[in-house]
């Protein structure tokens, strides 16, 4: 489902990541662990093609990511969930319109896009904020809705950088199983995370990083 | 359709959430529209002005000396064929040289050896809601000129060609006003639609983020272009509009050439406002995004 061969990425001189190779199954579930500034973050960007690599190939679900652009890409970015680490939510518009865009960009109907969206606030348990604004949110509750946009469209992969700095270890938890319910559907899930607590009973398979480079 | 619901609901929604912004926009294109608006009443104005100049063109058919009462009617009827044309005075030989006896005034005395009238009498022509070109002039002098009894008939080539040459220099310089006018518009709307785009550029790259296509960010700011242009225009009108009211005056009379009447725009031209306006907001929105998408 997602290949990396040989992928560096600078940034001027600093290496973000180091000739790394990566091969992630459909229907694996994956974290990706290290250091603040080991390139966790650019690591999720460049399977997103948010990031062009400096050197390698990246492949997703079979296309080659330095290869398409345009419509293409926007294309398999609506079969890709993003969890950004700073959520990336339109401050204009509403916890419900923010998680409903994901699906509207998509073309989807509007009763769908209306179902996916109420399933998913009820979920992470944002149902009485819905016609609240962003900023008028906590971190933790931000973080969600960031959460619930990414699951709307019930992607292929969901990209999740650090999806839970900012919960508390009750939802925290809520939100892992909601990772795993999706995963067990069938989603491809990669969460960045520094966060310990999450590896320490985890059978899943985990990419250490330090300094740029890759340790199974 | 209902993605066009979306973009509209969108356009109308970030406009209201935009509200400083747009108001400066929309203002600056209905400022511009105003001038290209005040622009083009005016010349249509002056151009109206210049054809009625055209209008007061005269034609004088000549008699020849000793024509009796029967030619002199079947000359006016000859006359009255020509359309759109109309005697306004028959001048007997009487009559101009009483009229060339005012004219010269203290030099009367110049007459008084006279002994007998050497002017011609003539039928004053005019035209009414015709335009006439040179060509055509040139066919009715020949074709008067055989009617029996008829000596010459003349018209003043210089006036006419000072009449034309005034039309047509009006013409170029409305072009080159009007145009440099568009441009200007179009140079300050991009611009203003520009900030606003820019105000939003977190939003833009959200939307492309989640996976919007470039259309589906873009159609929301070229309906808000276009609102913004529909908008000016209709400002500009009715300022321009009640500035109209305002001025009193509806004739103009200079120098003693033919009246100037002042009118407002006709419909063709409200139209014409209003699609620039569109057009405007449109390119201007157009433009603005497609550089915003290049970086
Ligand atoms: N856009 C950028 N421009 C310049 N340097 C960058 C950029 N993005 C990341 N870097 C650098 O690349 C390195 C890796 O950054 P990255 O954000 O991937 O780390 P991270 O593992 O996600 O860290 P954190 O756990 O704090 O989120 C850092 O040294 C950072 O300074
Ligand atoms: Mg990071």
């Amino acid at each position: 489902m997602i290949q990396l061969f040989r992928v560096s990425k600078y940034f001027g001189v600093i290496a973000a990541l180091k000739d790394a190779t990566i091969r992630i199954r459909k229907g694996e579930f994956v974290f990706v662990t290290g250091p603040s500034g080991a390139g966790k973050t650019t690591l999720l960007r460049l399977m997103f093609g948010a990031e062009k690599p400096t050197e390698g190939q990246i492949l997703i679900n079979g296309i080659n990511l330095g290869r398409v652009g345009g419509s293409r890409l926007d294309f398999l970015r609506r079969q890709i969930g993003f969890v950004f680490q700073d959520f990336k939510l339109l401050h204009r518009r509403t916890v419900l319109q923010n998680v409903a865009l994901a699906s509207e960009v998509g073309g989807e109907k509007w009763t769908t896009t209306r179902k996916k969206t109420h399933q998913l606030l009820r979920a992470v348990g944002l149902t009485a904020k819905e016609h609240a604004y962003p900023l008028e949110l906590s971190g933790g509750e931000q973080q969600r809705v960031a959460i619930a946009r990414a699951m709307v469209n019930d992607p292929l992969i969901l990209l999740a950088d650090e999806p839970t700095g900012n919960l508390d270890p009750e939802i925290t938890r809520d939100i892992m199983i909601l990772f795993r319910s999706i995963n067990l559907r069938g989603t491809t899930v990669v969460v960045a995370t520094h966060n310990k607590e999450l590896l320490r009973n985890t059978d899943q398979r985990v990419l250490f990083l330090q300094n740029g480079m890759i340790h199974e | 359709m209902r993605l066009w619901l979306y973009y509209f609901k969108h356009a109308f929604e970030s406009i209201l959430g935009n509200r400083l912004i747009y108001f400066i926009s929309t203002g600056t294109i209905s400022i511009s529209l105003l001038l290209f608006a005040a622009f083009v009443l005016i010349s249509a104005n002056f151009n109206n002005w210049a054809k009625s100049w055209e209008k007061s063109l005269s034609l004088s058919v000549y008699l020849e000396n000793g024509t009796d009462a029967q030619e002199k009617d079947e000359i006016a009827k000859a006359i009255e064929r020509v359309d759109g044309a109309e005697i306004k005075a028959f001048i007997s030989k009487e009559k101009a040289l009483k009229d060339l006896a005012e004219t010269l005034g203290s030099q009367v005395g110049l007459l008084e050896g006279l002994t007998k009238n050497p002017l011609p009498a003539s039928y004053e022509v005019i035209f009414r809601n015709r335009e006439l070109s040179r060509e055509e002039l040139k066919n009715i002098k020949k074709s008067l000129e055989k009617v029996k009894g008829v000596d010459e008939v003349q018209y003043s080539e210089q006036w006419l060609e000072r009449i034309e040459g005034f039309i047509y220099f009006s013409r170029i310089l409305g072009l080159i006003v009007g145009g440099l006018l568009c441009l200007a518009v179009l140079f300050i709307v991009t611009n203003t639609i520009k900030l606003a785009i820019y105000a939003r550029r977190e939003e833009i790259e959200i939307c492309k983020l989640v996976g919007a296509t470039d259309w589906f960010v873009k159609i929301p700011f070229l309906l808000e272009g276009a609102i913004q242009g529909i908008f000016g225009a209709l400002i500009a009108l009715s300022v321009l509009f009640f500035s109209y009211s305002m001025f009193r005056v509806r004739t103009i009379q200079l120098f003693g050439l033919p009246v100037m009447d002042v009118t407002f725009l006709n419909a063709g031209q409200y139209v014409l406002v209003v699609f620039l306006g569109l057009t405007l907001g449109l390119l201007g929105s157009f433009v603005a995004i497609g550089r915003f998408f290049k970086f």
